[in-house]
């Protein structure tokens, strides 16, 4: 079938056509105070923004020790009045209230939020501003991982401003000086959803060109631009020449009005006065470069004063009407850290890492029932060492809630990696979930061209900036054919459009057919790749290890399959980046693509490597060698313990194992275990070798033998062992192992984020079997009287490292004891003493972990 | 403006790493030593450390800084004795007689921070997630880095002050002795830590990210007295009760400084 060719010309007006519709639509049902802010929002003319006010306080003698500067506007609103005048009076267009502090946390109940948005509006409309932004700065506090805040707190934190400012009579709301983007997400959020006034958000960025939590402006502007802000930008920060790179490497990526306001200049401190070190002529000197590659939203921060404004007026004056910015369409993913960007115009290709998907994985389908997300830590980071650019998370298993699974899944691993995500489930309400918390541009996976789907899909997509992975099927199933799958690629990227979403945020998956039993369709895949491209335009991905179902080899027709797909256009293949030959043609076509320039990554890897098929694969001897090495090692070992009775057959099996536990080698456990399971009992092997292995560990760590790390390389060896034996008896289910009866909560104390004692305490736990119930660090004493009634738990594990929250662990065991009078309480860490902990009521102290483990079967032995 | 310092090439002492998480001698599997060694490279070679340090002058009078901001108070006689300190012109008032003895008869005072960056609280997650072990010995790598980091930066200081023919005495960091935490927001705001090199403080004065360094060096004049050797657990609180030091080894790295 002949389909017409759209010329590039045509093409190209198409995408101005639709990019002019997506602004419009940006602001569609945004109310907007008149035609000039209109036209702000559209990028077709300047705005002006006031500057520093607390420069200008300080210089009023207002910036006393102890004095809330946002309580002024309720107690001295002619002085703050007076500096916004000063500023319309110099040409500033909006005048930012004096909020940026004003959220209930930092106001701590010395005034309602309500109260000091609207003081703050009254000043800046008496002092005759054209607009008024409601000024709504960082919440003061560190959200999860890193402090303790978590994500939905933040949200109401700046839901409450929001309102307040809306109600006060704000004409737009600005987010600004915020250093970490989930934040910075969860107040746009916030806003978007407690306001249809105009939203600018701008975050501050350190010397090395990124936020303190490690954000570039190409982030910050992708992911902030994409969930809908009408302006991104940089404000604070540096001086207007240090901030020129950053804000073009947010010019490329900003899909709204870009927005800066810089510091006069670096700070130093003479005379107890913070001195900055541009004059308000430099300071318009540098932002006549800073219109020049599209800034149009603009004003000044910290040591500014109304003198720059007016400068900085006289150079907005004379531009006229602002650059077009150099927006380089692009499909960004992004974390908060890292963004895989691949310019529409280029050949590059990144790989999606597949592994994160329990179907056909029991391990993995394990540690998500027992909600061990260490575990995916572990997939991902095996794959981005086998070098995937992008990582798919699909956690979907009938009897979990996904929404929550895929959630703490996507939280942790934005928390311990940085490649961008996939997040990939038919779930909408499990991809809302996930999403609204992350703190970048992940893809979703996936939409297809089903009526339903579409309807489901695209509108999350829309609303929080997501790129979206389309799938070639409609009512009628997949297409046989290419130009089927390309009519239903089109009818994704037509709904998309229609929605709002950009073409560069699309990416269409033309589905891989077994070639076992769809021969015909892999010639017809790999058209549908070309013209996929050739008529939308869009990156294409494709699951490509699906070709080789039914056939042996699997492995090489999945990598021949995968250089023909490269070779018709595919850009983004889902794949196991651990399979060696995927690995190699991914290697291969970087240099034939121009991606690898200069070959110098191929070189690098292949240059010394062995043909594959020069030799005989030489894993096996390896594995031989390596066991005869530690038989040799193990012959000088003597058993540390008495050989019980059931083992007595296998003695050299039990001193084998044991010397791999006391040697902290978890490598070879399984196999090992595996074994010893076939003819002995699981209850003789753990009794026999993982308990006493263990207690000889501990009792090696006491006498000072061991030091820490060799206790938990023991214990992690053991782990490995009971693992196997929980699996053969959840497969048998004939008898259950008597430590998994017995429950351990364990908890570090409110106040206290320092868990690395609890977490040691509760691996060493966990080794000895017992089920451990981890209620994390800052936990609140009510938390843990709930968690241990909720589930009868009869022992509790408290830490502490601070002397400061010794107090809440006083607390915590009073609680316990008030409200669950049989559970008993071990307390621990670096300032307690024996004595202390008697003081405050515990009923053990434990010195260390192994300590901690002794206590407890003591505790469940009596 | 104050000094960046961004060594190259930064090496981690194993021994003092290995110190952190008790190592006093022991035996160790091939095994263990093999992924120590293999975390302690991925230490030096992923993360991106960073210091920045400046000169300041103590003030005339003694006087008492409030707890926010650089805005001082006259103290009387009476207070100085009760309130011993040292208060830095254009810097932080520095609380404590152990600071105060610390910095007697020092001409000027170096501030300095340094840090492994927002990247480490990453990896450190990311290594604890791997698994304990993994974890514990990250953390005490990074750690050792962070205090090959401080070299590094000191180095600088005693450059500097060398070349202006002065002498300087040992970095003491905020929460040794009797100087507490609560001095870290004005330290870092004093040298634009946050700006310059990304370091910041939670509301519990602990430095973010975790692994980084802040410390005061006294400047001398060639010919005065220099007080204070390097003992790190003379002035620690904990030092009647320490576990470590029972055993013959210190926090602060295996058998060094005593």
């Amino acid at each position: 079938m002949a389909l017409p060719l759209t010329s590039e010309t045509k093409l190209l007006a198409d995408e101005r056509v639709v990019d002019a519709c997506i602004a419009d639509m940006r602001i569609a049902d945004v109310r907007i105070a008149d035609e000039h802010l209109h036209q702000v929002l559209l990028g077709n003319e300047f705005l002006v923004f006031d500057g520093a006010m607390g420069t200008e306080m300080q210089k009023r003698g207002l910036a006393l020790p102890g004095v809330v500067p946002d309580l002024l506007n309720i107690t001295d609103p002619r002085a703050i009045t007076e500096i916004h005048a000063a500023y319309v009076a110099a040409g500033a267009e909006v005048i930012t209230t004096n909020t940026f502090g004003a959220n209930s946390l930092k106001l701590e109940g010395r005034a309602s939020v309500d109260e000091v948005y609207a003081a703050a509006v009254r000043c800046a409309k008496d002092a005759k501003a054209r607009y008024v932004a409601g000024d709504i700065g960082p919440s003061g506090a560190l959200l999860e991982p890193m402090g303790t805040l978590s994500f939905e707190d933040a949200y109401e934190l700046f839901a409450e401003q929001v309102r307040a400012a809306d109600k006060a009579g704000c004409d737009l709301i600005l987010i600004e000086t915020l250093a970490d983007l989930r934040e910075a997400k969860a107040a746009l959020l916030a806003a978007q959803e407690n306001t249809d006034l105009p939203i600018f958000v701008t975050m501050t960025f350190g010397e090395d060109g990124r936020t303190f939590l490690g954000t570039p402006p190409e982030v910050a502007a992708e992911v902030l631009s994409s969930l809908g802000a009408h302006a991104v930008g940089i404000n604070c920060s540096l001086g207007p020449d240090e901030l020129l790179p950053l804000a073009q490497s947010m010019a490329h990526r900003a899909r709204c009005p870009l927005m800066v306001q810089p510091n006069a200049g670096m700070p130093r401190m003479e005379n107890d006065q913070t001195l900055y070190d541009v004059t308000p002529e430099q300071f318009a000197l540098s932002m006549e470069a800073m219109i020049a590659l599209g800034a149009s939203i603009v004003g000044s921060c910290c040591g500014s004063s109304p003198d720059f404004t007016r400068a900085l007026r006289a150079v907005v004056d004379a531009a006229k009407s602002p650059k077009p910015r150099d927006f380089k369409p692009a499909l960004v993913l992004a974390s908060a850290q890292q963004a895989l960007i691949m310019p529409t115009e280029s050949s590059h290709i990144a790989v999606i890492g597949e592994r994160i998907n329990p179907t056909g994985k029991p391990r993995l389908q394990a540690a998500l029932r027992s909600g061990n997300f260490d575990y995916l830590v572990g997939e991902a980071v095996a794959q981005v060492e086998a070098g995937a650019d992008v990582l798919d998370v699909n956690v979907g298993l009938p009897e979990l809630d996904e929404a929550a699974t895929l959630t703490q899944a996507v939280d942790k691993l934005a928390a311990t990696i940085t490649a961008p995500l996939v997040f990939d489930s038919s779930d909408p309400d499990a991809l809302v979930a996930a999403v609204r918390s992350y703190g970048g541009k992940p893809l979703i996976n996936s939409v297809n061209a089903k009526r339903e789907s579409l309807e489901a899909v695209l509108p999350l997509v829309k609303r929080y900036g997501c790129a979206v992975l389309g799938l070639t099927l409609d009512e009628d199933g997949i297409p046989p054919t290419a130009e089927g799958r390309l009519r239903a690629a089109e009818r994704i990227v037509d709904a998309a459009e229609r929605m709002g979403i950009a073409r560069e945020d699309i990416v269409i998956d033309c589905l891989v057919m077994a070639a076992a039993t769809n021969q015909d369709e892999a010639r017809e895949i790999l058209r549908a790749v070309t013209l996929v491209k050739e008529h939308l335009g869009v990156r294409t991905a494709l699951g490509v290890s699906n070709i080789s179902f039914g056939l042996p080899q699997r492995s090489l027709m999945n990598a021949t399959f995968l250089a023909a797909a490269f070779g018709a256009g595919l850009d983004l293949p889902i794949l196991n980046p651990l399979s060696a030959r995927y690995r190699d043609v991914v290697a291969a076509y970087k240099v034939l693509c121009g991606q690898d320039v200069g070959s110098l990554a191929y070189i690098d890897a292949y240059a010394t490597a062995p043909d594959p098929y020069a030799q005989k694969p030489t894993d096996q001897k390896d594995t031989q060698t390596s066991q005869v090495q530690v038989a040799q090692k193990a012959t000088a070992f003597e058993l540390p313990f008495p050989l019980t009775l059931a083992l007595e057959d296998v003695s050299d099996e039990v001193t084998s194992m044991t010397y791999q536990i006391l040697s902290g080698q978890k490598g070879s456990m399984a196999a090992s275990t595996e074994v010893l399971l076939e003819s002995k009992d699981a209850l003789d092997v753990v009794n026999g070798i993982f308990i006493p292995a263990l207690d000889e560990a501990g009792r090696r760590f006491d006498t000072g033998e061991f030091f820490l790390p060799q206790l938990m390389a023991s214990a992690e060896a053991v782990k490995v062992g009971f693992d196997v034996v929980r699996e053969r008896m959840a497969s048998t289910s004939d008898v259950s192992m008597p430590s998994s009866q017995h429950t351990i909560a364990v908890a570090t104390v409110k106040g206290d984020i320092h868990d690395i004692g609890k977490n040691i305490a509760k691996m060493l736990l966990e080794n000895y079997g017992y089920n451990v119930v981890d209620l994390g660090r800052d936990v609140a004493p009510e938390d843990v009287v709930a968690a241990v009634q909720d589930q009868k738990i009869t022992l509790v594990g408290l830490s502490a490292l601070m002397t400061t929250t010794v107090k809440a662990m006083e607390q915590t065991v009073k609680l316990l004891h008030e409200k669950v009078p049989a559970t008993r309480v071990i307390v621990s860490g670096a300032v307690l003493t024996p004595d202390y902990a008697s003081k405050i009521g515990a009923d053990y102290y434990a010195k260390d972990a192994a300590e901690t483990a002794r206590i407890a079967e003591q505790f469940f032995a009596s | 403006m104050a000094q960046l310092v961004r060594p190259e090439a930064l090496t981690l002492d194993r021994q003092e790493a290995l110190g952190y998480v008790g190592y006093s001698g022991q035996v160790m599997s091939e095994d263990l030593l093999q992924r120590f060694e293999q975390l302690a490279s991925a230490c030096e070679t992923t993360l991106e450390p960073v210091g920045v340090w400046d000169v300041f002058a103590r003030a005339e009078s003694e006087t008492c800084a409030q707890s926010s901001g650089f805005d001082k108070q006259a103290r009387s006689a009476d207070q100085a004795q009760s309130y011993p300190g040292v208060q830095l012109v254009d810097g932080p008032w520095l609380a404590g007689a152990d600071i105060a003895n610390h910095l007697t008869g020092a001409k000027e005072v170096v501030l300095m921070a340094c840090t492994l960056g927002a990247k480490s609280e990453h990896e450190l997650r990311k290594y604890m997630a791997l698994g304990s072990v993994d974890g514990v010995l990250y953390g005490a790598c990074a750690s050792a880095l962070v205090e090959s980091l401080a070299n590094a930066v000191e180095t600088s200081v005693v450059d500097f002050a060398a070349a202006r023919g002065l002498r300087t005495n040992f970095r003491y960091s905020p929460g040794y002795g009797d100087m507490p935490l609560a001095v870290q927001p004005q330290f870092l705001r004093a040298l634009n830590a946050t700006t310059r090199i990304g370091l910041n403080v939670t509301p519990d004065n602990f430095l973010l990210p975790t692994k980084s360094v802040t410390a005061v060096i006294g400047l001398f004049d060639a010919d005065a007295p220099v007080p204070g050797a390097r003992t790190q657990c003379s002035v620690c609180q904990l030092r009647h009760h320490c576990e470590l030091r029972k055993k013959g080894t210190f926090c602060h790295g295996f058998a060094a400084n005593k």
